[in-house]
């Protein structure tokens, strides 16, 4: 079985974001970037397909060359080689799911596994585009996955609950917090990850026009809150909530 | 990408891979450990699962196969969380693992190196004793050739990881000893295993200062006989391995004072910026940010200082001897004043648990007195710099 799953590099999501002065992104001077967490369940769970049925993990990043790191992070944690469609440009979700969608077409595998969303930006849109591109089943916010006689029977976070869904493969899936829990990269993992192979191409190779479409206008900071309260007891509590904040 | 604290994307790999299990499982461990001076075994194991426990060794021989640089890392992050936990880990991969697969045989490493990478052992060194610590050839642990064995007897002192619970011993030790007669440098190193007749726990030490997660113990030799296959290099010659090793130790406890000055200037940083005193924030106060300020600068001159040298280790060669005993002399008191600023700069808050500098603080002093004394240090440096006439 061939796995296919992505990882994006992303900054540190524990860092105090500052906008930047004309408000067209964060600051990113001197802040450390790391694998997108919801990746690190998809790269995961690719691993662990891999170790029930056999086969080859294949990892791809859509980035800057310094996204190799989280390649190699990857390929320590388990994925055998590595893709990098390497651009500086800040993609929207649509370009990053074209990119991906010709990536997939040239390796076929069998399933892509990747994060629902990154935790950067948030948006929880390229799974969804790329099996629309590819014309693919999809079955997103994975939190179990049985592969089987060609289906893939996936257990999904929903609204108020949760849903299975059977798709036939090949298929989209994109992975929640609860799927697994991701390993660690050992060391023996990292230094054999250094012998894995890295491919490195541009969306210009895969001929993709990467020319966003979504246009960011401005960033602005939510509003600031105002700080909790701990209160005495349930009256209080009960109190609070009719008169100060008007929810009962 | 190259940058001196990550020189390859390995390194950074590495770095990212032990600060995320540090935050996940090291430290919320750290402060009940600290309290009841206990040794966290199943977290040591999850070290060898990482193949952290033999960062250096040969992969063949079950370790990574890493440098020098690589054993910096992981002990800068172990130590900005947990020192008392590094230190314990600091004893099995630097004193044992490291020690044995520079200086043993392929027998050797085959026979100790698999188990100790694994954790399913855990290793320490014997060098110091209750009457010969700075002055280490003075031990009065003696070896004696018997046929085809040696018989030990001495007793060995503060010897981390010399027990594993209140009463029972660690698993191997290597144990240097005196071949030739009392007053000589003649100095052979041995592989000591637990369960040897007339080896023993003398006592486990209690009420330490800090470095309370790791054990120190007193061990006896009597009459403990070994075969000649557990005899370590040349008989006579292992002062020229007990150097060897010595200086990666005095760099990884370096770089224990890295992880603990780091973790300080965080926690003070943090603070004087949430901390309103007479309306403002503290660290808008001229002598709150000369702490500050001061820790930071201190605390990256000393990392670039220790990964400057980390950088140029073999870790099988000799020669180092001045900036290997320059990092520890340097860091271990840079680490100990930047933890006093940070319990300093939080005031009362500073002084009890919740926020960790106090343990810092008690952690490293032993900085100071651990892997050679600072007093040592300025003997060894000095001595080795009055062969020179200029610096280089
Ligand atoms: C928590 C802990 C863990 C340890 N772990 C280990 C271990 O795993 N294995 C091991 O072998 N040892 C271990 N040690 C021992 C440690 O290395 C020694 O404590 C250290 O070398 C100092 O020796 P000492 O305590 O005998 O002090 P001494 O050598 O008696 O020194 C006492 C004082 O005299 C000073 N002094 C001594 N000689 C001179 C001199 N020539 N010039 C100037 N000043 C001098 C010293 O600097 C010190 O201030 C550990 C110690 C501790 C506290």
């Amino acid at each position: 079985m061939k796995i296919l799953t992505t990882v994006k590099r992303v900054t540190d999501p524990n860092m105090k974001i500052k906008i930047n002065a004309d408000a067209t992104g964060v600051v990113t001077d001197g802040v450390e970037y790391q694998m997108n967490s919801f990746d690190e369940y998809g790269v995961e769970e690719a691993i662990v397909l891999k170790e029930n049925h056999g086969g080859e993990v294949v990892v791809v990043s859509v980035g800057p060359s310094a996204a190799t790191k989280e390649l190699r992070t990857a390929m320590a944690m388990g994925a055998d080689r590595a893709i990098l469609v390497e651009t500086d440009e800040k993609l929207d979700s649509d370009a990053v799911a074209r990119v991906l969608a010709e990536v997939i077409r040239k390796e076929e595998p069998d399933i892509v596994v990747m994060g629902k969303q990154a935790v950067d930006s948030d948006r929880n849109q390229a799974g969804q585009l790329l099996a629309a591109y590819l014309d693919w089943p999809q079955a997103t916010f994975a939190f179990s996955l049985e592969v089987a006689d060609g289906w893939a029977t996936v257990g999904r976070e929903v609204d108020g609950g949760t849903s299975t869904k059977r798709v036939k493969l090949p298929a989209v899936v994109t992975a929640d917090l609860r799927l697994n829990e991701p390993r660690y990269a050992s060391l023996p993992g990292i230094m054999k990850a250094k012998r894995k192979p890295l491919d490195t191409m541009t969306p210009d190779d895969l001929g993709v026009d990467v020319a966003p479409k979504v246009k960011v206008l401005k960033y602005e900071a939510p509003e600031e809150r105002a700080a909790g309260e701990i209160v005495e007891d349930l009256d209080a509590l009960i109190g609070k909530l009719r008169d100060e904040a008007r929810v009962l | 990408m190259s940058d001196l604290f990550n020189p390859t994307e390995e390194h950074q790999v590495l770095r990212e891979m032990v600060r995320s299990f540090v935050e996940k499982e090291v430290a919320p461990q750290a402060e009940e450990f600290d309290k009841t001076e206990q040794f966290n075994r199943p977290l040591f194991n999850k070290l060898g699962e990482l193949g952290l426990l033999g960062v250096t060794a040969q992969p063949e021989f079950g370790g990574s196969g890493m440098d020098a640089v690589a054993a910096v890392i992981v002990h800068e992050e172990l130590s900005a969380a947990d020192p008392g936990f590094c230190l314990a880990y600091l004893a099995h991969s630097m004193l044992f693992v490291n020690n044995l697969a520079v200086n043993g045989t392929d027998e050797q490493r085959a026979r100790f190196l698999p188990g100790t990478c694994s954790g399913e052992l855990v290793g320490g060194m014997c060098m110091s004793e209750p009457d010969a610590g700075t002055d280490v050839l003075g031990m009065g642990t003696v070896a004696v050739e018997d046929g085809d064995e040696y018989v030990l007897t001495g007793r060995k002192m503060w010897i981390t990881n010399g027990a594993v619970s209140d009463t029972e011993m660690g698993d191997i030790f290597l144990v240097y000893a005196k071949t030739g007669s009392r007053d000589t440098r003649e100095i052979s190193l041995f592989l000591v295993e637990k369960g040897r007749e007339g080896f023993s726990l003398g006592q486990k030490l209690h009420g330490k200062l800090g470095m309370r997660a790791s054990t120190t113990a007193e061990l006896v030799l009597e009459e403990v006989r070994v075969p000649r296959e557990n005899l370590v290099g040349t008989p006579g010659k292992a002062v020229k391995s007990m150097m060897r090793n010595l200086a990666i130790e005095r760099v990884t406890l370096a770089a224990m004072s890295l992880g603990i000055a780091r973790r300080s200037v965080e926690i003070m940083n943090d603070y004087a910026r949430e901390r309103t005193s007479f309306g403002r924030p503290i660290n808008v106060y001229g002598q709150i940010q000369r702490h500050i300020a001061e820790s930071y600068a201190e605390f990256m001159a000393g990392r670039s200082y220790v990964y400057h040298v980390a950088g140029q280790l073999e870790l099988d060669a000799f020669g180092h001897r001045v900036d290997s005993d320059g990092v520890k002399l340097y860091c271990s008191t840079m680490a100990k004043n930047v933890a006093d600023r940070a319990i300093q700069v939080l005031g009362g808050y500073g002084y009890v648990s919740e926020y960790n500098v106090e343990r810092l603080w008690r952690d490293a002093k032993l900085l100071e007195i651990g892997g050679g004394t600072i007093e040592a240090h300025q003997k060894n440096m000095t001595r080795d710099l009055a062969q020179l006439d200029k610096i280089r």
